[in-house]
């Protein structure tokens, strides 16, 4: 754990542009048609329940990244373990992120360079930000936060003076009624993106003011799903479900489809800069969580050393985890749900807690010695701010 | 009587150790004056190798005195009128010497009653008599006496005060520093007349000694920054200091950055806002270039006449400078980018015209602002160094042969020169030149990353530049700040100016525990305004009238 | 340490220039399509007809070009058993790389329309990124889609401009065309209960006259391009073509009039006024009645009075509403 803070602002910024990082670009529950505003929104409630979990455990441990606090929960062996898993879970993860980036990136621009070569790019660039620390890595976000904000106000602009936007192909709402929409929430949303925020476990003991932490994270993820839902719901009014369905990248459809004032066409610029900040940001929280998490569990003094190894093996594991574009996207949607999100994001979290729950209601009398001193002390830390 | 004698001694001895230790290269030179004239001033003579601009006058203190007394000073470093009226002549006809006194009473006599100078201090070791000497302070030494006066009598020829020629501005003060650290510090202290304006001097440079100081408003600068301040400038050890770019360059968080850490300006207004804002001015003799710390990034794009100017107007000029900041950097990175990478962004028309340009330019696009830009930045260095008179022919031969015929011979295309001189201008009107530099050499690695990724190798090298950014530090204080970190209340004096009622607090990072600027309700409210809004108001207004 | 980081360095550097050539195409290496035209000849071969710019004459008097002398545009052929096929036969012709993110307009050639349908050869434009979606799509009349692109046109120097200018024009002014993107097709294609509607355009003149730069060096051309009617498809083929007051109306219906004049007649003469729309909002809403299904069109149109030929007092309001009525 390196010794730095980051303030509730910041925090902010990094859940939000965690979450719009890969979401924004790619048919979110497009299996719902014009719906998957809808399947979004309730996912996003989802992630409220899922934040709440989260931030249980972390109120049991705020000084704690979870690597260290399953090990207290969960005994030394069985504990480490299960912080291994996690940490290969993040590595994964980050590693699907960069292929996913990759992907579109050829599949829209540079169809003729390797992949190999763009992730690299990438991924060089995220290392060099995860060695100058988390701090850094916070206040990049705030003035590109700023970038992204003017870019989606401008975008949002040219869309609607374009007149492209027909209400009429959001009708009609729950054409085959509820049952389809919660279906993609419980198989999609609720994982991706929103159950993604639990790599926020490994930064939440960096917030200079942990009393915050609840409101702040509930409000970012609420902030990031409206967003998402609505650029959802223009992207479906925009091109219309058939278009949508059929288009890999939707937001990069709708841009394209802006005309303005006879040369305003073609701002796939846009996209670009969207696609590459959001996923630069969803990679750096990935990565940074696997080199503290992997740093914390092998009892490595200087994180930073490991960012050069982790970050080679995610850029080979983000060009041999799938041989091509298809498999990637259907491992994304069926394997990767099931098998890893379900369980790692909701499952054993809520386990953790109850276990947590039980473990600290035994010793209660014990643990709030322990606690209030810690609080105090945080307090008036606080003041001196 | 002789406890006292032995005491001083003691402190004597002392000092002959302090001096040991910090002489130990130095050590042919005996430490302390000798009471013998004839011994000082052969000492005075080998130290400086007989340098004929040092003017030796030896003096009876009365017409029939044996006891000579010395007068030593710089020629050139003095300031002739009063080394001749205040020094020499009052000695000459001072009435109080007499031959009777002791050397120890002529000391006295002399401090006290003859030497009409203002600064007069007594040493009694050679380190500090020369480093007098040589700043143009004009010794006494009397014979039979080991200590020697000096008298502050430094002068002669220097740069009188003048307009600014790298901080211009319309509106403001036109006074800039000149090369008298004595003549700067005083016009800051002439706009804030206040005792807590503290100044701090120190002497570095093993050969040149340059003066150097510190000036801050005590209660308003941060005392950690101070102190890191003054650690960092005592750790200064080389030969010599020639300019404030050698403190800049010493003392700096970090070196491996292209981006300037640290502030400098030519005018006293700006010093003294800054002070104001609670950062410390390092003043350096020699030079009229002022250091401030901390820097902060958006301190390179404001003027001091940002200030002075409406607020409104102020924040236009800003936005317009955020933009022609980002010209200069990616302005032909973009070019670059969509005429190689993205030529679907091109509207079709423009796209066709572009094509026809660069039907017969042999060189790829990249390649092509390459030798443009170069181009540019020789003809850009030529007309700095080349004598004034030089001026025209440069720009002729600039404009016409370089631009015209470089286009007609078909080697670069129209495009491309108008991308080229825009970003040129733009890298001129960025109002820090420190900045500026840094954003010519950064628009390079943009074009290399325009030319190999397009837009993405722009975006990349983008993001790369912010993380770098934000991670710097200027003495402790985050580069970014108040944008990254941001802080509500600071932000709105970087790329927006608030007006100036709304300043209430100095900036938190910068300043320290005193952080409130003024007073409560600083807007302006003239009492007869007549506004719909308020009725009440209103409604006052017109009782008072009646 | 230190010869890591050099040796890291020139990797980075290394891989950033070598690379450099992957996506990389300099803008005038580039040939640059306008138009594109799809047509089928005798042998059922698809006959891929592109139009290409020749920046120097169309930028004109810049480099002391030959504008006028030489034509602004090339035109090539190519045939193939599929559209990508036709297109990499074209290939071969042409010394320079296809560059097709600027056609603006893609023709269809009636005959193919008609017995194959649209919806097969949309796909190969669709797949490709650089082709935009927002081009428009036209359908040739009467005439062979590749040779509404060989005509040379005299204000509009590209003749895809000329035809998309047109296509804008009598949309705005007449409501009697609608300027169709490719993705409003896609679109209308694919989604059930919606049928395309594509404008189409016809090639007046001899085609052989047309091609040559003689042509537009008179006043009045022999040979020109003009928007004619509007194609109705039905399930991805073409079905019916219609002209005039029944294009407009379908242009009504669709809602996508913007400007269009209506002449009306009064009690006692024909053509009385000319009254010229300048907003309108069209409604259309679905009924049964008896068992028939019934459909309104509801039309609010605002506008002015542009040319009264009868006695009428324009300042009376009453006359004004016994207009409207009409």
């Amino acid at each position: 754990m390196e010794k730095a803070k980051i303030s509730a602002y910041q925090l902010f910024i990094l859940i939000v542009l965690f979450e719009l990082g890969s979401a924004l670009l790619v048919p979110l529950a497009i299996e719902v048609n014009q719906d998957a505003w809808l399947a979004i929104l309730i996912g996003m409630v989802g992630g409220f329940c899922l934040y709440l979990v989260y931030h249980g455990l972390y109120s049991y441990y705020p000084d704690l990244p979870p690597t260290e606090y399953i090990q207290k929960i969960m005994g030394s062996f069985l504990g480490k373990i299960l912080a291994f898993i996690y940490v290969l879970y993040f590595i994964y993860l980050s590693a699907r992120v960069l292929r996913d980036f990759g992907e579109m990136l050829i599949t829209a621009f540079y169809w003729e360079t390797p992949l190999f070569i763009l992730n690299t790019l990438m991924v060089l660039l995220v290392i060099y930000t995860i060695r100058k620390g988390i701090e850094v890595l916070a206040r990049t976000s705030e003035l590109l936060f700023v970038l992204i904000i003017l870019l989606g106000i401008s975008a949002l602009f040219l869309i609607v003076v374009s007149g492209i936007i027909q209400i009429s192909n959001l009708e009609p709402v729950l054409e085959e009624g509820i049952k389809p929409v919660i279906k993609t929430t419980f198989t999609q949303t609720l994982y991706f993106p929103f159950g993604e925020v639990i790599i926020f476990s490994m930064i939440l003991p960096y917030l200079n003011r942990p009393e915050k932490v609840k409101r702040i994270g509930l409000l970012a993820i609420g902030f990031s799903g409206l967003i998402l839902a609505s650029v959802m719901a223009i992207n479906v009014s925009v091109l219309g479900v058939n278009n949508i369905t059929r288009s890999p990248f939707p937001l990069l459809s709708t841009i394209q489809t802006i005309e303005v004032a006879g040369f305003l066409e073609r701002l796939d610029v846009y996209f670009i800069l969207l696609s590459v900040i959001g996923i630069f940001f969803k990679m750096c929280v990935f990565f940074y969580a696997s080199v503290v998490g992997t740093a914390n569990l092998f009892k490595v003094k200087e994180s930073a050393r490991l960012a050069f190894p982790l970050g080679l093996a995610i850029l080979i594991l983000s060009i041999t985890i799938a041989s091509n574009f298809s498999e990637h996207v259907k491992e994304g949607l069926h394997i990767i749900t099931l098998y890893l999100h379900l369980p790692l994001q909701v499952i054993i979290p809520i386990l953790l807690l109850l276990i947590a729950f039980i473990k600290n209601k035994k010793k209660k009398s014990n643990h709030n010695k322990n606690l209030l001193p810690k609080r105090k002390y945080r307090l008036a830390e606080r003041d001196k701010n | 009587m002789f406890s006292f004698l032995k005491r001083k001694k003691q402190k004597n001895d002392r000092k002959i150790q302090e001096l040991n230790n910090q002489n130990q290269t130095n050590k042919t030179l005996p430490n302390l004056i000798e009471k013998s004239l004839s011994k000082n001033l052969e000492v005075i003579k080998q130290k400086t190798g007989n340098s004929s601009d040092i003017v030796i006058r030896q003096l009876k203190i009365c017409h029939n005195s044996k006891m000579k007394i010395a007068i030593l000073y710089v020629k050139g470093m003095v300031d002739n009128q009063s080394v001749n009226d205040f020094v020499i002549e009052s000695i000459i006809n001072n009435q109080n010497l007499s031959e009777k006194l002791k050397p120890q009473d002529v000391l006295e006599v002399l401090t006290e009653d003859v030497v009409a100078v203002g600064g007069i201090k007594v040493v009694n070791d050679w380190e500090k008599l020369f480093t007098a000497l040589m700043s143009g302070e004009t010794i006494t030494l009397i014979d039979g006496l080991s200590k020697g006066i000096c008298a502050s009598t430094q002068g002669g020829q220097r740069r009188s005060v003048q307009e600014s020629t790298t901080n211009v501005s319309i509106r403001g003060s036109k006074e800039a520093f000149n090369e008298s650290i004595e003549t700067n510090t005083a016009m800051v202290r002439r706009i804030i007349n206040n005792t807590d304006l503290w100044v701090e001097s120190i002497n570095i440079g093993k050969m040149t000694k340059t003066e150097v100081s510190i000036m801050y408003i005590n209660g308003i600068a941060k005392n950690e920054i101070i102190e890191e301040v003054r650690k960092r400038l005592k750790g200064i050890s080389i030969d010599g200091i020639l300019e404030s770019g050698y403190i800049e360059q010493l003392i700096e968080d970090q070196t491996n950055t292209t981006f300037p850490t640290i502030h400098h300006t030519e005018r006293p207004d700006s010093v003294a806002g800054n002070l104001l804002e609670g950062k410390i001015a390092i003043f350096v003799n020699g030079t009229p270039f002022v250091l401030l710390v901390p820097a902060l990034f958006i301190d390179f794009f404001q003027s001091v006449e940002d200030y002075y100017e409406r607020f409104d107007i102020s924040t236009a000029i800003r936005f317009l400078r955020t933009v022609i900041f980002l010209i200069s950097l990616v302005g032909p990175a973009i070019y670059i980018a969509a005429t190689t990478f993205h030529q679907e962004m091109i509207p079709t028309e423009l796209a066709i015209i572009i094509a026809a340009q660069r039907e017969s330019v042999p060189f790829p696009a990249f390649i092509e602002a390459l030798i443009m830009e170069i181009t540019f930045e020789i003809l850009r260095e030529a007309s700095i160094r080349m004598p004034k008179a030089m001026g025209s022919t440069i720009s002729i031969v600039g404009a016409l042969v370089i631009g015209q015929a470089a286009i007609q011979a078909g080697i670069v295309s129209p495009g491309m020169v108008i991308v080229v001189s825009l970003t040129a201008i733009a890298s001129f009107a960025t109002p820090s030149y420190a900045v500026a530099i840094t954003a010519r050499l950064v628009r390079f690695i943009f074009m290399v990353g325009a030319a190999t990724f397009g837009f993405y190798g722009i975006i990349l090298v983008f993001i790369l530049l912010i993380v770098h950014l934000c991670s710097l530090r200027s003495f402790g204080v985050p580069y970014m700040s108040p944008l990254a970190p941001f802080i509500r209340e600071e932000a709105g004096d970087t790329i927006f100016r608030r007006p100036i009622w709304a300043y209430k607090k100095r900036p938190r990072l910068i300043s320290g525990q005193n952080r409130v600027s003024q007073g409560e309700n600083q807007k302006p409210q003239p009492p007869g305004t007549r506004v719909m809004k308020n009725t009440t108001n209103m409604e006052k207004g017109d009782q008072n009238e009646s | 340490m230190n010869h890591k980081w050099i040796l890291l360095f020139l990797i980075m550097t290394s891989t950033v220039f070598i690379s450099g050539c992957w996506s990389q195409k300099e803008l005038n290496e580039l040939a640059i399509i306008s138009a594109m035209a799809i047509d089928k000849n005798a042998e059922g071969k698809y006959v891929k007809t592109i139009q290409l710019v020749n920046p120097g004459n169309v930028a004109g008097g810049l480099q002391g070009g030959g504008s006028g002398q030489s034509p602004t545009v090339t035109v090539y052929s190519a045939t193939g058993d599929s559209v990508l096929e036709a297109h990499f036969h074209a290939t071969s012709k042409i010394s320079r790389r296809l560059y097709h993110a600027h056609a603006n307009l893609i023709v269809i050639s009636e005959e193919l329309a008609k017995e194959e349908g649209i919806t097969d050869i949309l796909d190969a434009f669709e797949r490709d990124p650089e082709i935009r979606m927002t081009s428009r799509v036209v359908i040739a009349h009467h005439t062979k889609a590749g040779d509404l692109l060989k005509s040379l046109t005299a204000i509009d120097k590209i003749p895809a401009e000329k035809v998309n200018g047109t296509l804008q024009a009598t949309e705005r002014a007449r409501g009697e065309s609608m300027e169709v993107t490719l993705q409003d097709v896609i679109t209308t294609l694919t989604s059930a209960g919606k049928e395309t509607v594509i404008s189409g355009f016809s090639l007046k003149g001899d085609i052989q006259q047309g091609k040559k730069i003689e042509n537009i060096q008179q006043s009045e051309l022999d040979t020109t391009l003009e928007s004619d009617g509007l194609a109705i498809f039905k399930e991805g083929k073409l079905v019916d073509w219609y002209q005039g007051e029944m294009s407009r109306g379908v242009v009504w219906i669709l809602d996508k009039i913007q400007q269009t004049d209506v002449i009306v007649d009064s009690e006692e003469q024909k053509n009385s006024l000319t009254y010229n729309v300048v907003r309108q909002n069209t409604k259309v809403s679905a009924d049964t009645k008896n068992r028939l299904p019934v459909i309104t069109v509801n039309v609010r149109a605002e506008g002015d009075i542009r040319e009264v030929r009868s006695q009428i007092d324009l300042t009376d309001p009453y006359e004004i509403l016994d207009i409207e009525k009409n």
